[in-house]
């Protein structure tokens, strides 16, 4: 599964860095490393106000550092 | 120093000039005026009018914002500047005007796909029964056939580019490594990479720690008086909070790779190295059974990046070099703590020119690395630092390395050892033709800047890599991929 954060320094501000650091230690904790390939991704315009731009396959969602937990059970775990 | 590109490189200096300004002075929703002010017009001076020449513009400024310049988003670093392309002639064997038709017909005869006849003046290739075997080529008397191939699809060593139906040249991203090779090779200037540029600078305005990391392949780049601390000193100048000379990470990534090779080489283990990211991408994406044969030493830009964040986490680190892949690199998030941006030596100079800061003459203050670290991005760089940190550990160094010097030598290797007939214990890899030194976004050639190269390097000390180490935290941070 491809996810890929938004690393532009508009997303940077949001806490993208954060995220990408929690999201490595879950897939790790998880082991998950062989399944989940992490990404960055310059920014693609489409920035968002809730949040970081992060996608799943194709989907585009918005990931805010508190909600990491939430995303990762839901988005990752759920579609694996 | 002379390339397909040469005339163009201004105009996209110019670009990532004028999008560097208007970024430093917050007023990107002006970019829409870039085409504008660099084509006033009337006349058209390149191409076929100057609507044509603004489109080019436009899609150069969105590449040098990090977006697609024709605005469907891909994931590729290296992208085509469609508007720029001019759909070079795809057939690629083709009689010149030295056919003298002559009697003896060794064209017509060496091919085996019958696809010469005699025109009225010279022969002729149906392109559609020809099957490029350059038989033809080899046969005439007279160097009459020329072998006309895109300069962009001759430079890619991975075969990754190939054109649509308009003949608009096309990236397969499947296939391509990032190396940046074709982007100086278009003679249009048609191929170009998404720059970190306007991040970098947002985040410098934003307060942000930004520390600038330089390849060990920039010295010399600029003449014999700017060092490591002309660079400093520049980048201060424009926001950056501190420079380390990535020679350093060099040292660091020799150390561990050379406890790696001494283990893999009791094992009969034969394994390559990671520091070259074009090279590492090669494998990835088309030997992917070699994976468990790269060392799992970080690159020498990781190692230093893990340094400055266990010294303070909120650094953002920006690795400046000649190359294209490192900003591949960075995207990589399975490695942890590794550099945040990479920017090349014509977006950091576009950078610093929009502040009106040069790079002045400077005696070199501070030694960060070995000269084995410094010379990490000359080919055999890395494997005479591996060599000396073995040595210096007290461990036999007489092991077969395979230095493999740009992509083409890097692929042959990969080829044998995939076969299992490798003949030596390890390979280095190096994407680009003579090292780091020789990347696509080189300011002057290796030869060129070899002289003042060799004088900044000889007048650094002679210390040797591990009594280098000893004065850095190296138990704060890993030096392994993860």
């Amino acid at each position: 599964m491809r996810v890929t954060i938004c690393i532009g320094s508009a997303c940077h501000l949001k806490g993208s860095r954060e995220i990408i650091q929690q999201l490595q230690n879950l897939v790790s904790q998880h082991g998950l490393t062989g399944q989940v390939d992490l990404n960055g991704a310059f920014c693609s315009g489409n920035c968002m106000e809730n949040g970081v731009c992060v996608t799943v396959d194709d989907d585009l969602i918005a990931v805010k550092p508190e909600g990491v937990q939430e995303f990762f059970e839901k988005e990752i775990l759920g579609r694996l | 120093m002379v390339t397909n590109d040469a005339t163009i490189l201004k105009i996209k200096h110019d670009v990532l000039y004028e999008v560097a300004k208007l970024a430093w002075e917050g007023k990107m929703d002006e970019k829409s005026e870039i085409p504008y002010k660099m084509i006033p017009g009337p006349q058209a001076q390149f191409r076929c009018c100057i609507y044509k020449e603004r489109e080019i513009i436009r899609q150069r400024v969105r590449l040098a914002e990090g977006l697609c310049p024709s605005g469907k988003d891909s994931r590729n670093v290296v992208q085509v500047i469609g508007a720029a392309c001019e759909e070079c002639p795809i057939a690629s064997y083709v009689v010149t005007d030295n056919c003298r038709k002559c009697m003896g017909k060794a064209c017509q005869n060496s091919c085996n796909f019958g696809a010469i006849t005699m025109g009225e003046h010279r022969a002729h290739i149906d392109p559609n029964k020809c099957k490029e075997c350059g038989k033809c080529a080899q046969a005439c008397p007279y160097n009459a056939i020329a072998h006309l191939e895109r300069p962009c699809k001759k430079a890619c060593p991975v075969d990754a580019i190939t054109y649509d139906e308009y003949g608009i040249c096309i990236i397969d991203e499947n296939k391509c490594i990032q190396c940046g090779a074709c982007i100086h090779s278009c003679p249009f200037g048609a191929i170009g990479s998404k720059t970190f540029l306007v991040d970098v600078i947002n985040l410098i305005r934003a307060g942000k720690r930004v520390v600038a990391m330089i390849a060990p392949s920039i010295e010399g780049q600029f003449g014999k008086d700017i060092t490591v601390s002309s660079w400093r000193t520049a980048l201060k100048k424009i926001g950056f909070a501190d420079l380390i000379d990535v020679g350093l990470g060099g040292d660091m990534t020799a150390a561990y790779e050379a406890e790696e090779w001494a283990e893999a080489y009791k094992e009969g283990k034969k394994m390559t190295t990671s520091c070259c990211p074009a090279f590492v991408n090669m494998i990835k994406q088309h030997f992917p059974q070699l994976m468990d044969h790269v060392s799992t030493t970080v690159s020498p830009m990781c190692a230093v990046s893990r340094m400055l964040k266990a010294q303070d986490p909120g650094t953002i680190a920006v690795f400046i070099g000649p190359c294209i892949a490192k900003k591949s690199e960075t995207l990589d998030l399975n490695i942890m703590d590794n550099a945040d941006y990479a920017l090349t030596i014509g977006e950091i100079r576009a950078m610093m020119r929009a502040k009106g800061v040069e790079l002045e003459p400077e005696p070199n203050e501070d030694q960060q690395a070995s000269t084995f670290g410094k010379r990490f991005g000359n080919g055999g760089g890395v494997t005479a630092a591996v060599l000396e940190c073995m040595a210096e550990k007290g461990i036999d160094n007489n092991v077969n390395v395979m230095k493999c010097n740009g992509a083409a030598e890097c692929k042959k290797a990969l080829l044998l050892l995939r076969a299992g007939k490798l003949p030596a214990d390890f390979i280095e890899g190096m994407a680009c033709v003579g090292g780091c030194v020789g990347g696509p976004s080189k300011h002057k050639t290796e030869m060129e800047a070899k002289k003042d190269r060799d004088t900044l390097i000889g007048q650094a000390d002679a210390r040797q890599v591990y009594e280098n180490l000893k004065q850095y935290p190296m138990d704060s941070f890993s030096m392994h991929r993860k």
